[in-house]
This record gives structure tokens, sequence and C-alpha cells, in this order.
């Protein structure tokens, strides 16, 4: 086990490298930068103006020197000022952090409590009104884009009905709306992946025995079934997770959840290399981590992994 | 059975207290503060680098004077003039000397008078942390003496004045400091509460002019995304908006719930000729052009009535943007223009050709701003209606194609007077060898008159200058302006004293109400 977590740690290194890399060099193929986009849309100012400020980023440096800067200083633990605000990176990201948890947190959580039952009635009363309701809704969310889902429930809930406020602040409200909205397309797929593996631990043989040793069916399905449907969607899980802590950027520009989704995009409108550069690494340390953790966390809920990985 | 039934009832309740929990509460505040406003802006944020009242940080400035903070020594009337207004009254000593004569009744929101001293002290603290201020203002040196303020420039100067009314020169007390991003102005509202998503005024009792604050509170709230901030508006939760997508203006033509407020910008769409293109340095062909692109259509289909159709690079609202006269909409006459300089016949597509050659061009813009595509395209079907072939290319990579010269006219939105001051456009864009002159046009006359307009301080003067530079440009047929762009605020019917600005700084006056 642990050779294993050496090997993807260093996997993490190599890949962190070749993604800063290159995220660095995608961005300076565009020919606008932090300084053209800034006094543009303030109305421009004269060029000495932009070439001292482009001068006090950097900017005016080449490339490979931009780079090798910004690795020493990342090496040195110092992630650099915005280019826009000029407020530390760091302490950005760490300020939108706990928003984006919770938002990620409610999200999942409300996922499983709607896509649990409705994946197991689908499963179980296979072929029956049920089923095909359920799949009816699955299609349905599939097809929808998030943004529609949460335009929808905004008209709903705040033009309609008053009972969400756009006036309140991010520490003063649950993101009840934004992670309904983010719920109910991953919802959609979630049914029908647990209906899918509830399916085919139904059909096995070790289901077919314990039924027929007299065991109750309900019994069978709360001990041993949902068990081992448990694996694949703890990994279903670790790629959403990794995937909204990386921040749902449409969704949290609509409903002004001020999150790391929006930091990022924003950064990426305004070419705010530091910020780019940081979510960049953020992204890499989360999917690594988190495939890392549920990698650990399945062997512990299933020995069989481990026993298969000791034969092979 | 009935246990469910029961527990989902229980669990449905649960939610519905949750999502309750997230209800406004802007009723019960606004009976326990008095009179509160709520202002929902797409022009607030860190993304617009104005996240703060310190005016002295990049563009903050706006912020503290939109939101009535501060005020700046001059300021801009509803046809940019410049006019006093923490100033009494100013004179050019010489060509390197203001002279500023200050209010005698001005205080800030603390209690302070404002002084020659506090001024010299701000502004120099301006030019030394602001970005573009002491590239505009040039200051070597000043000196305070009671209420007068006398400012020496290292260069001539002429626009001294107008760049003192930008954003970056509101007046605050820099004894009192910069504390948790709120700067201590002379404006009818006080910051009591700043953050990325929004800032939070309450009334300056204090306030030194005639009209005193109205509310008690106003609360701005930064809401970046346009189908979220129309939907606040159409909640009732805001008393006014500013920044709404054009799509979004026509769920508020009830003029029994809502009023508009427009005013014309000086961010003009307008398309450089190239003249290093051999066709177009024939002025027949650029009038040609010229005549076949209908600004109305541009302005009032495409822009879906949110353009005010451009003759010149300025607003006519503005003095140095009246009586210009260009080319007008003229198909059958772009068609004999393109004939006398050569193009007698066409292919078979259509397109005219001169020694069996098409006239083919390249028409170089960005997607930055959705409307240039929109003029792209409408430029694309109405040259093909007089026999010129367009390529378009609308890329955010512009930059290259203009460092390579890989365009024949390069269309762009461009704020030509953020200072209301015309040299600033006139010198970048269209003087010879200038960066920024991406149509390459030099005409000697204009840039002489160009030169003068530099050295020239009487506003009378300067705008009559400027007029003919503009004309000099029309008559070359160099750059052809299509529309500028609309600003639009729309708010309850019981918001008064509110309106659009046609520079953008001021929208949160003393006067402003709610009945």
């Amino acid at each position: 086990m642990k050779r294993y977590i050496w090997k993807r740690l260093l996997h993490l290194i190599l890949i962190l490298i070749g993604i800063t890399f290159m995220s660095f060099a995608l961005m300076h193929t565009v020919s606008t930068d932090t300084v053209d986009i800034l006094y543009d849309q303030n109305g421009g100012a004269n060029e000495a103006a932009a070439a001292a400020r482009r001068a006090s980023l950097g900017l005016d440096q080449d490339f490979f020197t931009q780079y090798a800067s910004w690795v020493v200083n990342i090496l040195h633990g110092d992630m650099g000022n915005s280019f826009v605000s000029g407020m530390p990176v760091f302490t950005m990201i760490m300020d939108k952090l706990p928003t984006t948890i919770e938002l990620m947190a409610m999200a999942l959580g409300l996922t499983l409590l709607i896509s649990l039952p409705l994946g197991i009635l689908a499963a179980i009363r296979k072929g029956s009104i049920w089923d095909q309701l359920v799949r009816l809704l699955s299609f349905t969310g599939n097809s929808l884009p998030d943004f529609f889902i949460a335009i929808i429930l905004l008209y709903i809930f705040a033009v309609k009905w008053h009972v969400f406020s756009f006036l309140g602040t991010s520490s003063s409200m649950l993101p009840i709306l934004p992670a309904l909205t983010l719920a109910i397309a991953m919802t959609a797929k979630y049914t029908r992946q647990i209906r899918a593996v509830f399916l085919d631990e139904l059909s096995k043989e070790y289901v077919q025995a314990a039924l027929s040793r007299g065991l109750s069916y309900q019994f069978v399905i709360t001990r041993y079934v949902l068990r081992s449907v448990l694996a694949p969607l703890l990994a279903l899980l670790a790629v959403s997770a990794g995937s909204l802590l990386g921040g749902a950027a449409i969704i949290e520009s609509i409903f002004l959840w001020d999150g790391i989704g929006k930091l990022a995009v924003d950064a990426i409108m305004m070419r705010d290399y530091p910020i780019i550069q940081a979510y960049v690494i953020w992204m890499s340390l989360i999917y690594v981590g988190v495939n890392l953790l549920s990698d650990i966390v399945c062997r512990f809920l299933d020995p069989r992994i481990a026993a298969r990985e000791k034969e092979d | 059975m009935n246990n469910k039934f029961k527990y989902l009832i229980t669990a449905l309740l649960g939610a519905s207290l949750l999502v309750s929990g997230c209800g406004s509460d802007a009723g019960k505040t606004a009976k326990e503060e008095g009179k509160v406003f709520h202002y929902g802006t797409m022009a607030y944020g860190p993304a617009m680098q104005n996240a703060s009242t310190d005016p002295h940080d990049t563009y903050c400035g706006w912020s503290t004077i939109r939101y009535g903070v501060g005020e700046t020594l001059f300021k801009f009337d509803n046809e940019m003039n410049v006019q006093p207004w923490l100033a009494e009254s100013y004179e050019q000593m010489d060509d390197y000397t203001l002279k500023i004569h200050l209010r005698d009744d001005i205080t800030f929101s603390n209690g302070k008078k404002v002084t020659g001293e506090a001024v010299k002290a701000c502004l120099e603290d301006l030019i030394k942390r602001n970005d573009r201020a002491p590239h505009d203002l040039k200051i070597d040196q000043i000196t305070a003496d009671g209420q007068t303020v006398i400012i020496h420039s290292s260069e001539k100067v002429p626009a001294m004045i107008h760049y003192l009314a930008d954003p970056y020169g509101a007046i605050i007390d820099m004894e009192a400091g910069i504390k948790d991003r709120i700067a201590v102005g002379t404006g009818p509202y006080v910051a009591i509460k700043v953050t990325d998503q929004g800032i939070e005024l309450k009334k300056n009792e204090q306030y030194w002019g005639q009209t005193k604050p109205k509310l008690d509170k106003i609360v701005v709230r930064s809401i970046t995304d346009g189908d979220s901030l129309s939907m606040a508006m159409q909640s009732g939760e805001l008393d006014a908006v500013q920044g709404l997508p054009y799509a979004s203006l026509p769920n508020f033509q009830d003029t029994d719930k809502y009023n508009i407020s427009s005013a014309a910008t000086s961010r003009v769409y307008q398309a450089a000729m190239n003249f290093k293109t051999p066709a177009l340095q024939d002025n027949r062909i650029r009038k040609a052009i010229a005549m076949a692109l209908d600004k109305n259509t541009f302005a009032n289909v495409l822009l879906n009535g949110n353009g005010v159709m451009a003759t010149g690079a300025f607003p006519d609202t503005t003095p140095y943007g009246k009586g210009l006269n260009g080319p007008g909409y003229d198909p059958e006459q772009a068609k004999t223009l393109l004939k006398e300089a050569g193009y007698t016949e066409t292919d078979s597509d259509g397109y005219v050709i001169k020694d069996g050659q098409p006239l083919t061009l390249r028409w170089l813009t960005y997607t930055s701003r959705q409307e240039l595509p929109l003029l792209a395209e409408y430029a694309q079907s109405a040259l093909k209606d007089i026999g010129i072939k367009l390529d378009v290319n609308a890329t955010d990579n512009y930059k290259d194609f203009l460092k390579r010269g890989e365009y024949d006219i390069y269309a762009q939105a461009i704020v030509t007077a953020p200072t209301g001051d015309p040299e600033y456009y006139l010198m970048s864009k269209i003087y010879s060898g200038q960066p920024y002159n991406n149509g390459h046009y030099n005409n000697p006359r204009t840039d002489a008159m160009i030169d003068e307009l530099h050295n020239t301080f009487d506003a009378g003067q300067r705008i009559e200058l400027a007029r003919q530079i503009q004309q000099q440009v029309l008559d070359d047929n160099a750059v052809w302006y299509a529309s500028f762009l609309k600003m639009n605020i729309v708010m309850k019917k019981n918001v008064t004293g509110f309106s659009a600005h046609p520079c953008d700084y001021y929208e949160i006056t003393p006067e402003l109400d709610i009945q």
C-alpha cells in the first residue's frame, strides 16, 4: 500500500510539471494580456502607463524567464499576487475554499439523497412504471444544461415565490438552490449507474443463494447488495467531488456564490496568470488526492480488491 | 405506510424551512434602518479593479465617485464640459502652472475641513501610488496655501483639469488613511462595509452640499450574470440595476413599474481603413465602403436600439462632436465610386473586378465585445451588395494580426473621451506613426492640427480644433464611425434623482431618493 501511495505521489510531481508548463504556454499563445484587458475595459490609458504596468508585473519578459521565475517562487512557497487585485493568490484561494466545499458537500449530499433511492427503486422494480418514470427523469436531467436548470429554479424560487434572496451574502445563506441545480444534473447520471450496478449484483449467484437459504429480501439488499454498490458509487463520487472542488463557475456566477470556479473563470477572462497557475495546481492535487483517497477507502470497504492484487 | 408518509412530509417541511432561510430580509431591514436603496450592478468587483473606495488604487476611484463616497476638484456636466466641483475656480498661470481655488465650505465625512494642504497630500499620494495618474498629470510639484493649490507640471498638460476630474482624482482625507478598503471622502454617502461582493453605505450627516442625501442606507451588490441581474430586479429585491444585457431590457418596458434612463457613452464602434492596403489608398474606395454601410441598421436593428448613430469619434452631445459631416448611406453612389475607381466589371459571383482581380478585403475584429462580430457580419453582407468581397477574421488573437499587418479594415470598440477631452484619442489613434493608429493614416495637415491642439489651452479653441481634425479624418474616410454605445439604468417607478450619465462616473448623488 505504501509503495502504491509513493508511486502516485511521484506521478503527481510529473503531472504538476507537465500541466503547469502547458497551461503557462497556452496562456502565452494569446496575444492580449492582463494589461490590455484591464485598460480596455476601463476606457484605455496611455502607452507609458501600460508599459510601466506591464513591467511591474513582469509581463515584458520572455516566456521562459516568466515561467522560471514562477517556478522558483512556487518552490519557495509563494504563489504570487493576482495581477488584477494585487492580493496574494494563496489567500484568495483559501478565502473561496470554504464556500466551494460547502456547495460541494450539499450538492453531493442531495445527489445521494435523491439518486440512491431512485436507482434502487428502478432496479428492484425493473420494468415497472416506477422504473420507466425514473429512466424518463434521468434522460430529462441528462439533457438539460446546468444553467438552464439554474434559471428555472431562480425564476420559481426568487422571482415568483420570493424564497431566495440575491442580496444575502455567501456566509448568511445555505447553498440550497445552487446545490439543487448541481444535484439534479448529477442525479440523472447517478441514478442510471446505481440502477445498472444494483441489477448486476441482483443477478449474481450469491444473492440467489442467500435468498434460497431463507434470508429476507430486505436483509439481502441492505447487508450484501448495497455494500457491493458502495465501491463503484464511491469512485463516481470521487470524480464528482474533484470536479466540484474545482468549482462550478456558471452556477456560482448565476447564484452569486463566491467560489473557486468563479475565481478561475474570472482569472481566465482577465489573463490573471498567477491565479490560473494556482488553480491548475489545485485541480491536479484534487484529482490525484481524491482518487487516491477513493482507492484507499474502496480497499477498506471491499477487501476483495486487495486480495485480487495480492493474487496477481 | 402512514409512518413513511409522515417522514416524507417532515422532510419536505424541513427542506422548505432551509430554503426559507435563504429568504430576503430586505423588507425588515428597510423598516428598521429607514430608507434603504438596493442597487445591483455589473460594473463592480475585483475583475473590474474597483472593489475598494481607495481612489488611488488602480480603478477603485470609479467606485468612490459612482457610489457617492468621494468627489473630484472638477466634474463633467451632461455635455462633458468640465465644471468646478470641490474647486471654486482655477487659473492657468502659464503653460506649466495651474492655480486652483478651493471652496471654503467643504468638509470630509469625518467633519475635517478640506484645505489646500489636504488636497496637496491627496494628490501627492495619487501620483505616488496610481498607475495612470503620473503619466496623465505629469506633476512636478504641488504647493498649497490656505484654500489655494498650485500644480506645476513638467510638461504642457492642456487637459489637466480634465484629468483632475478622472475618478482617481477624488479628494480623500489622507490623515484618516484607508481602513478595510474604506476611504474618507467628501461625498453624500459614507462607505461602512466594502467587500469583493459589494459596498454598504450610509448617509453622510455632515454633507457640505446644498442638496442633502435622502437615503439612510444604500446596498450596492455586484451581480455579474446578466440573467441573475434581470431576475433580481424582477423579483423586486433591487430598486435599480446597471448593465442589464440588451436582451433583458424588454422585461422592463412596463412604464407603470419601471423607468429606464439611457445615455450615449463615448464608447464608439469604429472601423479604421488600412492605408498600407493598395486598394484602400484610393479615397473613392474608402468612401464607397463608408457609403455602403448603414449606421442606422447597426445602431437600431443589430444593437436593438441600444446604439446612437455616430458621425465622428465623439458623441454629438459633446461640444467637439457637433457640426460634423460624413458620407451618408448611399449604396448606389458607392457603386458609382467603385466604377470611377476602375472597378467596371463583375465576376460570376457579383464581385467587382479591376485588371482581372476581384476587390477582396480582410476585416479584422475581436469577439470580447459581442457587438463586433455582428458588425462584421453586417459589413460582409452590405459590402457584398456593392460588389466588395469581405473576409471576416473575428479573433481574440487580433493583436498578432495587427502586428503582422494582415488586415485591411480593423474594427474595434473604444472609449474615445474617458476624461472628456478629445486629445488622447486623436493623438493615439489618428496622429501618424502612433502605435495605436492601426490604419497607418498619415496626413501632415491633420498632424499639424493635433500638434496645435496639444499646445492650446483655450477651451473654445480646443473644441474648434478637435472638430476640424475629425472633419479632416471624415473627409479622408480614414475611419468609419458606426455607433456609440448606450448605457442603461433600469429603476423602479418610485426611484427619483437617478439617471445615466455619458461618462458613467456619476451614479449615486444626493438627489437620489425613493418615494
